[in-house]
């Protein structure tokens, strides 16, 4: 193989020189063809170029004459390439050569067109020895090469368009130049350019400058040398293994148990299967195939069913919970396209609906007049009022509301009519002028003919009632107020009790109704209990105690003006509440801590101290009107307390913070409370210990409260802010029915001074009359 | 010892449920919830008290009985909605499998009725637990007609599928043919919002309204879905109703349904009654008189009427009411009316009795509508009211009597549109016009009657034909006044004349100003006695209670001295121009109107006095009855100072009118 590789490096060489040598040959021959090519395809331009080959081409020709018949065949094959036929030239040359020395020997691979000649000849090798050298093998190409056909271009590997501006398009081999294919006209190009001929690939065979057309198996072949795949397509790369031979021993391959009866029986478990199905289709759970179309049509075909739905109704109690839906109102006259003129907006109003947030307007719509029906336009809102009412419909919460469809008026209680409520008082009658300072008390006697007040001035006055005329007077301090005055509430005498400080003096004044009699009598009853004090008082008084009060006489001073006692006790009272007989008394002093509360007897000189403890300020005391209860009013509460048991009986709480006053109704079931804290209260004992009702009409403190003791239904409060108010407060004689309280009055008149205003009030005895005293330094008389 | 109660085991706190354990509960997503509470009419509670209701502490919770609740939980529907549920979670997995061809399956399977308008389930046991009898179901007609009619005029989305409209087209149309049949519509009213219809089914009284025909804006978030659960609820329920309704009065449900008709814009003649006995199975499509032609009974009747009105035309007289037969003497089961023979006896109400039916309102005439009018509300209308033979212009779609606006049948012509004042001239040959196939913009065809569409609301309103002179074309209409509305005491009513609704102190009023603008250029006198007035009257207010009278007597001699002095000065001042004095005319008024003055004051004191006592019985209420006394006070005085605004408004109104006039 060695020696065979040298030769073929060493054989091109050998042809060249020869081809060198007979070049003229080898070119006479290409010339030759190609003349003959030229003429087939290239309409020659050039006339010189044309001469040059022509002149060429007859020594060719002549040339190629002495070539023997093989080399015609070869010519005569029509093979255009002059490469190859100078290659061929080449072996022919080679091959005449080697016919000359070819000799007969071993012919080691007989060729087929190489018929009995030997193809080697023998030479004698470097070692003298004998050495075959082979012919050249001819492969014969040519002959049915169709791969290499038209003129190679030689310009290697650049773009064809730097040729665009000559007529050729490269060199041949032999450097001719190879002419640019006609390029046909521009409707050709245009007709190729619409229908676009088979294996049209846009490409220009850089060769030839034709339009490079590829067939469907070229085409297809690039197709999957792009892909990757293998050209070919009818190789399989990958094939299954074919086994000739198995891997599973078979041991017995035949078998000759009977067929089994499986075999010939139906399955019974198919049967199962089967019957599930067409239970299933029986019961219509599996329906037949339709297709989807069909099927959705015939859905929509289908009717809803419907029946009497309320066949056998049977009505149901409703449900006490349920509460129906209310129903929108119907709509009014102003929602009419064409509503009477006045309830047509004015402008005003059309502005101030359109300024207001629309959460804010009474109504969602202005009310329009449309002259013609045809011009009534859609209600924009409508789809949202709907949603709405849906929405209120299954979102709002629904409350059952009980409409009060009734009069106003009939929640008013039925008032008396102010006829029936007469008389009250309501004019200032008289004014009692006088006191130097406040009128701290004022008090009318049980006759009801004069009057008694008491003032900061410490002075006691006795005024003729209905003239305002004083007449009489007594300075009972010159440093105390006297702080009460109160007329002993019996009309057997005449006797008066006036507070001022720690003293209680007990006095019969002057007065022009006041006979001799009376005043004899009345200074009896006084004078009586000097010697019972005396003889008594001492013996059951504890050794080593002070006696709660002192009973003395005033002094001659004061006993020539009429006053006979005095009677002194640890702290200044504030209030005297005198017993219906006229033989008690009980005076309230504040501050008097223990001692706060005592009860005077008249006729004993006697002065008993009835609470050990109190719980609370004792504010006031009263003596019940007719039983033998004594009730005591701390700042909260008012206790009652039985006499004859010596016991706590009730506790009223009216609910004041304050209380400043009470009183009794003289029927002594029922109790007004005055207080501090603006609040007259009205209890029915009977009822309960809270107030039956509360009247909150003052604006200030109230100090005083008072019924009227003479059988007229009537109250009346004095308070700070200078007013009387005057109630009329029937307490019915039967038992289940409540007091009617109607206020009736209110009385102004006092001036407020230093932000008190009256100070206290007292009834006529029998007169719808009534006196007040002030801070302005007046009482005065209501009628 | 009594057990230790727990807080929260008992009472309000178990009675009631919030809405998320409600759903929770039920293991339902919010909108299954929404729905099921919609269809079975559950709604929230407003707890008494709150506190002891909620557990938590957001007050915005809304609540239900739990008692409700559970009630729900035996609902069939509920069933439904679970299987939604899971086929929706198995489109989603395969879906997210990424298997679009058994997503799609399962979708085909999935009922769509926001699509298809038809859901798998039917609510029909619904509406029967809901409305136990059918009276029920007719209460609560009112909310279901409204919207169906809304929902039939509406333009199609994807939130409101076609086939929801026109399902809601069809029940109303049905509806609307029941109500023909048995003429049980009462009232209508034209609104802004829309037309209003009443109709008394069975002795309810049902209430509804519909839009106007244009396309409805939909503004604000309005969530169709909610909308589309409540249609769906009330679609069922008027299918059911509708059945009732028509195999009460014998006839066949559904009616039959010509589409091709329906396409051409017939609307009610699209449907064809059908009778439930097969032996007159004759379908009784819409009675437009077309099949048997004009009977000639009616025709007569008709000549004679368009006669009358022939020769009623000039003088304009309100005598075209439906001829009346008289003195024919029927045994009939109507009540007889008594009347008291001889005076003394007590008179016993007796229930209203008309001699006419106004189911038969139209029934001897025959209408044409021209082209600008509604031609639905008004077909529905006068075939409700007795007539059958109605044409219109082939614009307004199939279904016409006749088409032709030149038939001589035709009685009564409705038009819409303003009279040309250009072509008012050629008005007189009116008579050639008849034979010519067009007619100018005010071309009026020779017996009949030409009304402006109000005059058949107001006649249906009033069940009597009203005076069509009043409702001519171009005449400026009467108001057209709200039938529902129910005068009640003290209450402002239009159709009442002012004088007999005012109170005293306005009609002194007006009487005062009256005077005034009648003595015009003296007028000053008189503004000056009243300043005298009501200064005096200022000073009144100020007086106490008990001083009035004094005072009072005061004013009035000063009064007359005034207007002596006053007087005398007139009296110098024209002699002084040498005119004659008008002492005794001037006197005469000056009376007049001291005496109204008087009375005013008189009125007013007696008001003052009213007011003292009111205040006075007032401070005897409790603390929570007079605060429901004020309310109701401010309630009442609201609505009487908006009557008495009306009623300004309408004084003004007249003497404006009357000042044009003179």
């Amino acid at each position: 193989m060695g020696s065979k590789i040298i030769d073929k490096k060493r054989k091109p060489r050998e042809p060249e020189s020869e081809s060198d040598d007979e070049l003229g040959n080898g070119l006479f021959d290409g010339v030759l063809s190609q003349s003959e090519d030229e003429e087939d395809y290239i309409p020659s331009d050039d006339e010189k170029e044309d001469e040059d080959e022509d002149d060429s081409g007859t020594e060719g020709t002549e040339g190629s004459e002495d070539g023997d018949d093989d080399e015609d065949d070869i010519l005569s094959d029509d093979i255009p390439s002059d490469v190859d036929a100078e290659e061929e030239m080449d072996k022919l040359v080679n091959h005449g050569e080697e016919l000359e020395i070819t000799e007969p020997g071993v012919d080691p691979k007989p060729k087929e067109d190489d018929s009995e000649e030997k193809n080697y000849r023998i030479e004698k090798d470097a070692n003298g020895g004998e050495r075959y050298v082979y012919d050249e093998i001819d492969p014969v190409y040519d002959s049915d090469d169709t791969d290499a056909q038209g003129p190679v271009n030689t310009i290697g590997n650049i773009p064809l368009s730097f040729y665009d501006s000559y007529p050729h398009i490269g060199y041949d081999i032999n450097g001719k130049k190879i002419m640019r294919p006609a390029t046909g006209d521009a409707l050709q190009s245009l007709l190729d350019s619409i229908e676009v001929p088979k294996g049209w690939t846009g490409l220009t065979d850089v060769n030839t400058g034709n339009p490079l057309n590829l067939t469907q198996e070229e085409l297809e072949l690039v197709r999957r040398v792009q892909m990757g795949l293998l050209p070919d397509d009818l190789q399989d790369p990958y094939p299954d293994t074919v086994e000739y031979f198995t891997s599973i021993e078979e041991k017995m391959p035949l078998s000759s148990a009977p067929e089994p009866k499986r075999r010939f029986v139906p399955s019974k478990n198919e049967a199962k299967q089967i019957m599930k199905l067409v239970r299933a289709i029986r019961e219509g759970r599996i329906l037949p195939y339709k297709p989807p179309e069909e099927r959705e049509r015939e859905e929509q075909e289908q009717e809803e069913v419907h029946f009497d739905l309320w066949q056998n109704e049977e009505p149901q109690a409703p449900n006490p919970m349920h509460i129906p839906a209310p129903k929108l109102p119907p709509p009014g006259y102003d929602l009419s396209y064409n509503p009477p003129e006045e309830y047509l907006p004015t402008k005003e109003e059309r502005e101030a609906w359109e300024n207001a947030d629309p959460e804010d307007r009474e109504k969602e719509y202005l009310p329009q007049k449309y002259n013609a029906l045809r011009k009534v336009p859609a209600w924009g809102d409508l789809v949202k009022e709907r949603f709405e009412r849906c929405m209120d419909l299954y979102l709002a919460p629904r409350v059952r509301k009980n409409r009060l469809n009734i009069d106003p008026n009939s929640l008013l209680p039925k008032l008396p009519s102010p006829a029936e409520l007469k008389p009250f008082p309501t004019v200032v009658q008289t004014l009692f002028r006088g006191h130097e300072g406040r009128v701290r008390s004022v008090a009318i006697d049980p006759t009801g003919v004069a009057l008694a007040t008491g003032g900061d001035d410490g002075t006691v006055r006795v005024w003729e009632l209905l003239t305002g005329r004083q007449v009489w007077y007594v300075k009972l301090s010159s440093d105390e107020p006297v702080n009460a005055v109160r007329w002993r509430p019996t009309k057997d005498a005449f006797i008066l009790a006036a507070a001022a400080g720690e003293d209680i003096f007990l006095m019969v004044p002057t007065h022009a109704s006041v006979t001799p009699p009376l005043d004899q009598a009345s200074r009896d009853i006084l004078a009586a209990g000097f010697g019972y004090a005396t003889n008594g008082q001492q013996q059951t008084l504890p050794a080593g105690k002070e006696p709660p009060a002192k009973w003395a006489r005033p002094g001659t001073k004061l006993e020539d003006e009429g006053v006979l006692i005095r009677i002194t006790v640890r702290s200044t009272v504030k209030v005297i509440n005198w017993h219906r007989r006229g033989d008690h008394f009980a005076t309230v002093s504040p501050t008097g801590q223990r001692s706060s509360v005592a009860i005077h007897t008249l006729s004993k000189h006697l002065t008993q101290i009835p609470f050990r403890k109190l719980s609370g300020l004792a504010q006031t005391a009263a003596f019940h009107p007719l039983r033998p209860l004594f009730f005591v009013a701390t700042q909260r509460t008012i206790r009652c307390y039985d006499l004859q048991k010596l016991e706590l009986v009730k506790i009223v709480q009216p609910g004041a913070k304050w209380i400043s006053s009470f009183d009794i109704h003289p029927g002594g079931d029922n109790l007004i409370v005055g207080s501090y804290d603006k609040r007259l209260l009205w209890h029915d004992l009977d009822l309960s210990n809270r107030p039956y009702k509360t009247m909150r009409f003052h604006s200030q403190a109230i100090r005083q409260v008072r019924y009227h003791k003479g059988g007229l239904p009537l109250f009346a409060d004095a308070s700070d802010d200078g007013s009387l108010q005057i109630f009329h407060g029937k307490v019915p004689n039967d038992q289940l029915e409540n007091p009617t309280i109607v206020p009736v009055k209110m009385l102004k008149g006092h001036k407020v001074v230093n932000k008190l205003g009256v100070l206290d009030i007292d009834w006529h005895p029998r007169e719808p009359w009534c006196v007040s005293g002030g801070a302005d330094g007046t009482a005065r008389l209501w009628m | 010892m009594a057990k230790i109660k727990k807080k929260g085991q008992a009472g309000q706190a178990k009675n009631y449920i919030t809405r998320t354990q409600a759903v929770k509960k039920l293991q339902l997503s919010l909108p299954d919830f929404r729905k099921l509470c919609i269809w079975k009419g559950i709604y929230p509670r407003e707890p008494r008290n709150r506190k002891k209701v909620s557990k938590s502490a957001t007050a915005s919770t809304t609540f239900y009985y739990t008692k409700d609740i559970q009630y729900l939980l035996h609902e069939p529907l509920l069933q439904k909605f679970r299987e939604q549920k899971v086929l929706e979670k198995k489109i989603s997995k395969a879906l997210g499998r990424g298997d679009v061809s058994d997503a799609a399956r399962l979708e085909r399977n999935a009922a769509r009725p926001d699509k298809t308008g038809k859901p798998r389930y039917t609510l029909n046991h619904v509406i029967r637990e809901r409305y136990p009898t059918f009276t029920d179901a007719l209460r609560d007609l009112d909310d279901c007609l409204s919207m169906l009619f809304l929902f039939a005029n509406l333009p199609s989305t994807t939130a409101v599928p076609a086939k929801m409209i026109a399902r809601c087209e069809r029940l109303c149309l049905e509806f609307e043919h029941y109500l023909i049949v048995s003429h049980s519509l009462r009232k209508s009213f034209l609104s802004i919002k829309g037309i209003y219809y009443q109709a008394n089914i069975q002795g309810e009284d049902i209430l509804w309204l519909v839009p106007y025909k244009f396309n409805q804006r939909v503004v604000g978030d309005v969530d169709f879905r909610i909308m589309g659960t409540f249609v769906e609820f009330y679609m069922t329920l008027l299918g059911f109703v509708n059945y009732r309704l028509y195999t009460s009065v014998g006839l066949k449900y559904p009616p039959k349904f010509d589409q091709l008709k329906d396409d051409q814009g017939a609307e009610l003649g699209a449907f064809a009654l059908e009778g439930l006995n097969i032996a007159n199975d004759e379908t009784k499509a819409i009675a437009n008189g077309e099949e048997h032609g004009p009977d000639p009974k009616v025709q007569a009747e008709v000549d004679k009427l368009m006669q009358k009105l022939r020769d009623e035309a000039d003088d304009k007289e309100p005598g075209d009411g439906p001829a009346e037969e008289e003195g024919e003497e029927q045994p009939s089961d109507a009540i007889d009316k008594f009347e008291p023979v001889a005076p003394g006896g007590d008179v016993l109400p007796q229930p209203s009795y008309s001699s006419s039916d106004p189911s038969q309102l139209f029934s001897k005439y025959t209408f044409f509508l021209s082209r600008e009018t509604p031609r639905q509300p008004l077909e529905f209308i006068l075939r409700a009211f007795g007539c059958k033979r109605i044409g219109w212009d082939s614009v307004l779609g199939e279904g016409a009597f006749t088409t032709d606006e030149s038939d001589p049948s035709i009685t009564h012509q409705i038009v819409d549109r303003p009279v040309v004042q250009a072509a008012a001239s050629d008005e007189g040959d009116g008579e050639d016009n008849q034979t010519a196939q067009k007619l100018g913009p005010n071309g009026r065809y020779p017996g009949r009657v030409y009304v402006q569409p109000q005059w058949v609301w107001d006649s249906i309103n009033d069940e009597e034909l009203k005076d069509t002179g009043l409702y001519a074309p171009g005449a400026s209409l009467p108001p057209h006044l709200s039938p529902f509305v129910k005068s009640t005491q003290g209450q402002y009513d239009p159709t009442i004349p002012l004088e007999e609704q005012q109170t005293e102190v306005e009609a002194i009023d007006a009487e005062l100003e009256d005077a005034n603008v009648e003595q015009g250029g003296e007028a000053s006198e008189v503004e000056n006695d009243m300043d005298v007035a009501s200064e005096i009257d200022e000073e009144e207010d100020e007086d106490k209670n008990e001083e009035d009278e004094e005072e009072e007597s005061d004013d009035e001699d000063e009064d007359e001295d005034e207007s002596a002095t006053l007087q005398r000065q007139r009296e110098l001042e024209a002699e002084i121009t040498g005119k004659l004095v008008q002492a005794a005319d001037q006197k005469k008024v000056d009376a007049k109107t001291k005496a109204k003055l008087e009375a005013k004051r008189a009125l007013e004191r007696r008001k003052k006095q009213e007011a003292e006592d009111l205040e006075r019985a007032k401070g005897m209420l409790s603390k929570k009855k007079r605060k429901l006394f004020e309310q109701m006070q401010y309630t009442n005085s609201k609505k009487s100072a908006e009557d008495m605004k009306l009623r300004q408004k309408r004084r003004k109104l007249e003497k404006e009118k009357e000042r044009a006039k003179a």
